[in-house]
């Protein structure tokens, strides 16, 4: 293979252009070579006008062109053959592309080998422009560089003397702008010289074939002649990217940022989705649940199990949850445009600065900032961590950050027992989930891998960006239709099972199926067996700790239960204020009259006592049943003692 | 004195935790340390991984993260050069 245009398999490059794009036949051949996106094609563009032909290299799928390059001084004729070699970073190839330029520069015989290779530089992007020149001038080719993007390398305030960086890679340099045909005389004159003399001295080598050795030495080589070539005007790369990345990923002013933010979210999902939240609530409880009822009345099922089901059961339970919709589309925009313009990157160093100071590693924030949005997915990408332990330590951690599912609890009761605190509530939720990631991380590593090492970790921070529509809205949306397939799936499900036990009567004489006091039925009898256990934590009543229960397959499932529960209990008290109405009732009775302190350590206890029966299954699937259960105990440990601490402290002040 | 690569590869060792914390270590200019980095990952001595905030439920291409035929970019190895929104890069220090 060679771009020896004379050779006979030049011919066969399949070409669709002008039959002026061949050279005469005695005319210099130079390549051109460059980085990706350094102007390569519009200096080609530039030289050749539309004399160009076009088409796959043969034997490869790899497009080259070729053309003519008309000089005002002459070779014989007067022409160049240029030839715009792929875009390749390095002669070490790792693409298609690379290696045919490789083959096309460095691996003919010399007497193929282009007369001169023009190599486009992007100034802007001097030091990744400078390692294939290097590999270039190691090759005993004739080498021209062309600057190109002077302009944007100014506008960073970076000034690039051409005179200098030829003096420090031993090879003409000049500076265009093809757009323009600015520098094109210039470049033309260079290259017409160095075709005329012989090939400067090769850059020379270390004596070693260690690959890291011979990069290192070519960077040592690049960032010598950077160095000489460049001058920062003092405001080089201190735009406005910068300037906010400095206060949002500060030490200190970072967090407080970050904290600041997200109580914006949630104040604003709060309280902007409030009334379209109460709407749907109005519209479930009111004319679906009469439309439904009226319906089953005219056809003989009014007061029979079938009402039961439909009303008390799926309208009530599922249609609560559904309730949610807005709030949780709301959010999902808000904290899609966080993501989108490049600020939630920002919040992830801030959080990886935290974990480091406290020795956790620093590549197990990644699962964990997933967690925030699931923890099923959160789990199966703690497989990036390469140490087992590391691994471990953080699949047991995850089910401790807060799922977007038990957001909508804290929402809910948030909104009935703190109204327009609901968002300040939510947001001190988050900041829990997150101290006890670090407690429970510190107390494990502390007690059980005393010897884990940390992996290091840097974080590349993408630019900001104004957030498009079309990708915020289609991020909420598949998160929002996420919820809605939870709430027509298991949600569903976990509703007729709860129906099916709260239609069970528990003892002889408590009534038939489905007429059941649900006080006497075998859900609420079931509940109540364990419901002393929480008597220390202020929500020890039957209604609560069987929610908690059916919790454990999804936390959404927690809101659907209580709504079945007091619809069933009060059938004409439908509705959320009523409900909201019958849970103060509940939360005052259970905790002797501190509800506020009770209801904290619920939503603490929410928060730490196993996610749903899906993040079980994928712990098990990572790291097997024993520490499944293990992680399974400490969560209720944590859960427990935690609801105990809030409730018995809170109660003396509350 | 070792060259770039050789610091930048120190910096990792020492625990930086960003490219601004590397050229201020070591000395480096902004740009020489991108090229560095760069050049370190496509060698294999630095693992680059992507990551979005969050997974949404309606699959990757719906991502920030995602390439455009649906593929993951988070947790996929190397950054994806179809994704096609700003994604979290952690670079990592492959153990050899």
């Amino acid at each position: 293979m060679s771009l020896e245009h004379r050779a006979p398999s030049r011919s066969t490059l399949s070409c669709h252009g002008a039959a002026d794009a061949i050279a005469s036949a005695d005319a210099p051949v130079v390549a051109l070579a460059g980085t990706p996106n350094a102007g390569k094609s519009t200096l080609f563009n530039a030289l050749t006008g539309l004399r160009v032909t076009t088409g796959n290299w043969p034997g490869t799928t790899v497009e080259v062109s070729r053309g003519v390059w008309r000089t005002p001084r002459e070779s014989a004729s007067g022409e160049i053959a240029l030839i715009d070699l792929p875009g390749a970073y390095s002669l070490d190839p790792m693409s298609p592309d690379e290696e045919l330029t490789r083959n096309l520069l460095v691996s003919v015989p010399r007497a193929e080998a282009p007369d001169v290779v023009v190599v486009t530089v992007d100034a802007a992007h001097l030091a990744r422009s400078l390692y294939l020149v290097a590999q270039v001038r190691e090759s005993g080719l004739r080498v021209v560089v062309a600057l190109t993007m002077v302009d944007v390398a100014r506008n960073q305030g970076l000034d690039v003397d051409a005179g200098e960086l030829a003096a420090a890679l031993g090879c003409p340099v000049v500076a265009i702008d093809p757009r323009r045909r600015r520098g094109i005389d210039e470049l033309t004159g260079a290259v017409l010289q160095q075709v005329a003399q012989p090939p400067a001295s090769p850059r020379a080598l270390p004596e070693t074939t260690d690959e890291l050795e011979l990069a290192d030495d070519r960077f040592a080589w690049i960032d010598a002649a950077v160095q000489r070539a460049t001058s920062d005007s003092g405001q080089a790369r201190v735009n406005w990217s910068d300037r906010i990345d400095r206060v949002v990923t500060a030490p200190t002013l970072g967090p407080l940022v970050f904290l600041v933010v997200m109580w914006l979210v949630f104040q604003i999902t709060t309280t902007v989705a409030a009334p379209l939240q109460d709407a749907l609530d109005t519209f479930f409880s009111g004319p679906v649940s009469d439309a439904v009822s009226g319906g089953l009345t005219s056809v003989g099922l009014g007061e029979t199990w079938v009402h039961g089901l439909l009303v008390d059961g799926l309208i009530a339970g599922v249609g609560m949850v559904l309730t949610f919709a807005p709030l949780m589309a709301l959010m999902f925009v808000l904290l899609a445009l966080l993501e989108d313009s490049g600020y939630l990157a920002r919040a992830a160093v801030v959080t990886d600065r935290m974990m480091r100071s406290i020795g956790l590693p620093g590549k197990a924030f990644l699962p964990l900032v997933v967690g925030f949005g699931c923890n099923v997915p959160a789990i199966s990408a703690t497989r990036i961590l390469g140490d087992a332990r590391q691994r471990l330590l953080t699949v047991l951690l995850v089910p401790f950050t807060s799922c977007s599912a038990r957001l909508t609890v804290y929402v809910m009761v948030g909104t009935v027992f703190f109204g327009r605190a609901a968002g300040t509530v939510v947001f001190a939720m988050y900041l829990v989930s997150i101290l006890f990631v670090v407690l429970v991380g510190l107390v494990l590593r502390k007690t059980l891998w005393r010897s884990m090492g940390t992996e290091p970790l840097v974080i590349d921070l993408p630019p900001y960006q104004v957030p498009t529509l079309r990708l915020t809205a289609a991020v909420a949306w598949s998160r929002l239709a996420d919820f809605l397939r939870r709430a027509g799936g298991v949600i569903v499900l976990t509703v007729m099972l709860v129906w099916l036990f709260q239609s069970i009567p528990a003892q002889p004489g408590a009534g038939g199926f489905g007429e059941v006091d649900v006080e006497h039925s075998a859900y609420a009898v079931g509940a109540k067996a364990i419901t002393p256990v929480f008597e220390p934590t202020g929500f020890a009543a039957w209604q609560t700790t069987s929610a908690l229960i059916v919790g454990f397959v999804a936390k959404e499932t927690v809101i659907s239960s209580w709504s079945q529960t007091y619809a069933v209990a009060e059938p004409d008290g439908s509705g959320g204020g009523e409900l909201g109405a019958r849970l103060i009732q509940t939360f005052h009775e259970s905790s002797g009259g501190h509800p506020l302190p009770a209801v904290l350590a619920l939503l603490v206890f929410l928060l730490a006592y196993t996610p749903c029966v899906a993040t079980l299954a994928a712990q098990r699937r990572e790291v097997g049943l024993k520490w499944t259960l293990f992680g399974v105990a400490v969560q209720f440990t944590v859960a427990y003692a935690s609801a105990v601490l809030i409730f018995q402290v809170g109660r003396l002040f509350w | 004195m070792s060259g770039p690569l050789h610091q930048v590869l120190d910096a990792f060792e020492a625990g930086v935790s960003s490219k601004a914390e590397i050229a201020q270590r070591t000395g480096l200019s902004a740009d020489v340390v991108d090229a560095s980095v760069d050049h370190l990952v496509r060698m294999g001595r630095i693992e680059a991984r992507e990551l979005a905030m969050g997974c949404p439920g309606g699959g990757c291409s719906s991502c920030a993260s995602g390439t455009a035929d649906g593929a993951p970019g988070c947790g996929a190895s190397g950054p994806s050069a179809k994704r096609s929104g700003p994604a979290l890069v952690t670079l990592t220090l492959r153990r050899r």
